[in-house]
């Protein structure tokens, strides 16, 4: 009886909204995508959706990681040094250890854990010193890019031959990054699921509330903060793959494309309300307005600008689509 | 079956005393009534209780054994639950997630057991499906309903903890008759139980019809507690008054000859919170607004102030017509307004005085550009004026303690003079020698021809100063008190009255 109501008092685009905020996002997608092939048909084929993703999986990850911080209200600028300095430890032990399955391995577990680590140094300076998150996530961005830059003061050095022909790899005759895509997708169902997830959200929409329920926020903060830790160590194992060497600034470019990927994502950066499932278009929206720049040829030097432009667009046809809805 | 007694609790915001000593004595079985006035300190002791505010000083007895309370966490643990005056949900989540947000149920240690979810939080609501109205589903966002429905919410939160100590800070304030009656019934049920509940209501009526005992506190202190029974509206209210009627009575100030002409004329003011307001303030008259906190007094001065939209009704100063839409234009016609809450409305924090002080004269007199000896010369009779104290004008605002600061903001409107001034509890905060200072101002300015309203939430201060006062209840006026009915005990019981 109470349901008819709701859903009589909006249209169904907004009840489809509420349940999908990432629609809006969906939407733009398919439009770029549309966009892409009618100016290079060959980049609907299978093989170039493939190297999109495999170039994108990075982005898509460091999108993942930021919205775990922007769930609980908060925000992480450290995340792309954190990729930095993740990339460049892997490809300095797996040089030191040789290159072997068995040292990739490790150097990718040891990677994981740098990031852990990385992540609960921010949850403990944000959330357990309470400082702002802003300006404290952007000093441990500068501290973790001057590790990395003692670990490999320039870029170069090359991945060992299994690392990237696994990355670029197929089995039996699928491409590699098309697993990880799907045990990422795995792995964001079950922690969707999860209490914590639940709890994070509550403490973006209303700390002091959260706090008067009986929620340890301080703990949630510092999870999410963990998380974010993790997920960008999974972005710097795909850069790593993707670019086959270590490069000490190659993640800090990339943590604001984050941040904008999450938004573009239907999240809101106040905290509280959002989707990892859109975060995750975010960051393909991102790649294929790339791909799109460079396919309709804009001159090399008029690049940036058209990108930015589009970006800019995508952002208010989201807000548009959804405020239509809304009304 | 849980006893609880609360001695001596105390807990003070810096200068401010919230609470100086909170007794309270909650048995099994029993529906215990909180009463005071505004500030008296209800909420606190409940936080104290609930965890969320930590007590500088007193003890906790929990069935005989003195417990430490340090946090809502551990509050639960003890099988204290609460509702929460201001709400403690989360917008953006569902009704059912909202109701077990404290205690998710999980499965496999780290998943949220929805199957469990559903069903635990379907008996909750059914019990008031039928009248929460429209609109009320589990799977609905808190942000898609209505107050009431809010408060309903928050109601099945502190339901769901199932604890043997139940309090309820202003349960019903939004809720319609059904709603209430319903909501008596299960605290009937829960008594039955023998849990024990604390219930805080500004309604007579619901006090006398669900309570057992009844405890009131009056500045920051229990007073008197008893069981309803033995006890009658007016003598509650005459231990929420206390001695001190005799002394407001003396310190009320003498009845004006004549309010002069109307300087600002209010007629049938309609909009969010407030309905059908009409009054006059002649010249040089002080009028008061009272009643219990939030019960549209605020609300109607920023409307008129143009701060916030109103819907229907005319407003005219000096005369004129004005329906400000902005700030800015109820400033150039001549209306001033001075609120409580400084950080919002006043200051600007982080700048020199001068800066301050001189908004207003910029705005009025369409200046561009400043020129700082002028300015000065300009803003010093009016910061000595009311007494100001600094070392140097250019010194940052929030360097100078809160008495001072508001002095600073009440400065800016004193360059240009207003013809009505407006004032939004102005003295929070504020300690005692600045609170002399400004309504010895705000006396004079009265005696200079501004026609003034004043709401405060201090009823002593609204006694001392106002000539006339409104009281407020539920965004009516519901009584006006002239000369000699100016008395604590007639504001009581026209803010305590049922609505």
């Amino acid at each position: 009886m109470s349901n008819t109501a709701t859903q009589t008092s909006t249209g169904g685009l907004g009840r489809l909204i509420r349940r999908y905020p990432f629609l809006p996002a969906l939407i733009i997608l398919v439009l770029l995508l549309a966009l892409n092939g009618v100016f290079e048909p060959r980049s609907l084929s299978f093989r170039s959706m493939t190297g999109l993703v495999s170039t994108y999986l990075a982005l898509m990850m460091l999108a993942v990681a930021q919205t775990y911080v922007v769930f609980s209200g908060d925000i992480d600028l450290s995340a792309g040094s954190i990729v930095s300095l993740v990339n460049v430890s892997v490809i300095a032990l797996m040089q030191k250890w040789g290159g072997d399955g068995f040292a990739v391995i490790a150097a990718c577990l040891v990677g994981a854990l740098i990031g852990l680590a990385c992540g609960l140094v921010n949850g403990i300076v944000v959330a357990g010193l309470r400082l702002q998150a802003i300006v404290a996530t952007f000093a441990t961005s500068i501290f973790f890019t001057g590790l990395a830059l003692t670990v490999l003061p320039v870029a170069g050095t090359p991945a060992p031959e299994a690392y990237w022909t696994t990355y670029g790899g197929r089995f039996f005759g699928i491409p590699f990054v098309l697993y990880a895509v799907a045990a990422v997708a795995i792995l964001l169902a079950i922690l969707m699921r999860m209490r914590l997830t639940t709890q994070m959200l509550a403490v973006g929409d209303d700390q002091q509330a959260a706090f008067q329920t009986g929620l340890p926020v301080t703990a949630i903060r510092i999870k999410g903060y963990v998380f974010c830790g993790l997920f960008a160590a999974l972005a710097a194992l795909c850069i790593t793959g993707d670019t086959a060497s270590g490069d000490p600034l190659v993640g800090g470019k990339m943590t604001l494309y984050s941040v904008a990927a999450v938004v573009l994502g239907g999240s809101a950066l106040a905290g509280g309300f959002g989707t990892v499932t859109g975060s995750l278009i975010g960051a393909l929206i991102i790649g294929l307005i790339n791909a799109l720049v460079f396919f309709v040829g804009t001159p090399s030097e008029w690049q940036n600008f058209v990108q930015g432009l589009a970006i800019l667009l995508a952002l208010m046809a989201g807000i548009l689509v959804s405020r239509g809805a809304r009304a | 079956m849980s006893e609880l007694i609360v001695r001596g609790a105390r807990k003070a915001y810096g200068a401010t005393v919230a609470l100086s000593r909170g007794d309270l004595h909650l048995k099994p079985g029993e529906v215990h009534v909180l009463i005071g006035s505004n500030g008296s300190g209800k909420s606190t002791l409940c936080k104290i209780v609930a965890g969320s505010v930590k007590p500088d000083a007193g003890e906790v007895l929990l069935d005989g054994k003195p417990v430490t309370i340090d946090g809502p966490r551990a509050a639960r643990a003890l099988g204290i639950g609460i509702f929460y005056q201001e709400l403690s949900l989360a917008a953006r989540r569902t009704v059912a997630e909202n109701i077990l947000l404290p205690a998710m149920p999980v499965k496999g240690g780290i998943f949220v057991d929805r199957t469990e979810l559903e069903e635990r939080t379907a008996r909750i609501i059914a019990e008031f499906q039928d009248v929460a109205g429209e609109g009320f589903a589990a799977d609905v966002t808190v942000d898609r309903l209505r107050a009431d429905q809010r408060q309903l919410v928050e109601i099945m939160k502190a339901l769901a903890s199932e604890a043997p100590i139940l309090i309820f800070d202003e349960p019903t304030s939004a809720l319609d008759r059904a709603q209430v009656d319903r909501f008596f019934e299960i605290l009937r049920r829960l008594k039955q139980e023998g849990r024990a509940m604390v219930f805080i209501s500004h309604r007579m009526d619901e006090i006398f019809s669900i309570g057992d005992r009844v405890t009131v506190i009056r500045d920051g202190a229990t007073v008197a507690s008893s069981a309803i029974a033995e006890t009658n509206a007016d003598e509650v209210i005459r231990q929420m008054v206390g001695e001190r009627e005799a002394l407001s009575a003396e310190s009320k100030p003498p009845v004006p000859a004549a309010a002069g002409e109307p300087m600002l004329s209010v007629a049938n003011l309609s909009g969010v919170g407030f309905r059908d307001v009409s009054f006059t303030v002649g010249k040089g008259e002080i009028l008061g607004f009272g009643g219990l906190h939030g019960q549209g007094q605020s609300s109607v001065l920023r409307a008129i102030f143009g701060a916030s939209a109103h819907h229907t009704g005319a407003i005219e100063v000096g005369g004129k017509a004005c329906a400000a839409r902005t700030p800015a234009e109820a400033i150039r016609n001549g209306i001033a307004y001075v609120s409580g809450d400084r950080g919002r409305d006043g200051t600007l924090t982080g700048r020199p005085i001068l800066e301050n002080v001189t908004p207003i004269h910029f705005l009025r007199n369409r200046l561009h550009l400043a020129r700082p000896s002028v300015l000065t010369a300009l803003v010093e009779g009016p910061l000595k004026a009311l007494k100001t104290k600094f070392q140097d004008i250019g010194q940052p605002v929030n360097s100078l303690s809160g008495g001072n600061q508001q002095k600073v903001v009440i400065a800016r409107w004193l360059i240009d003079r207003p013809s009505v001034l407006l004032l939004d509890d102005p003295t929070k905060g504020i300690d005692l020698a600045a609170k002399s200072d400004l309504f010895q101002l705000i006396r004079s300015l009265a005696a200079e021809g501004m026609g003034i309203v004043l709401y405060s939430s201090e009823d002593a201060e609204l006694l001392a100063n106002a000539d006339r006062i409104l009281v407020f209840n539920s965004g009516v006026v519901t009584r006006e008190l002239q000369g000699e009915e100016r008395t604590r005990y007639n504001l009581y019981h026209a803010a305590y009255e049922a609505a």
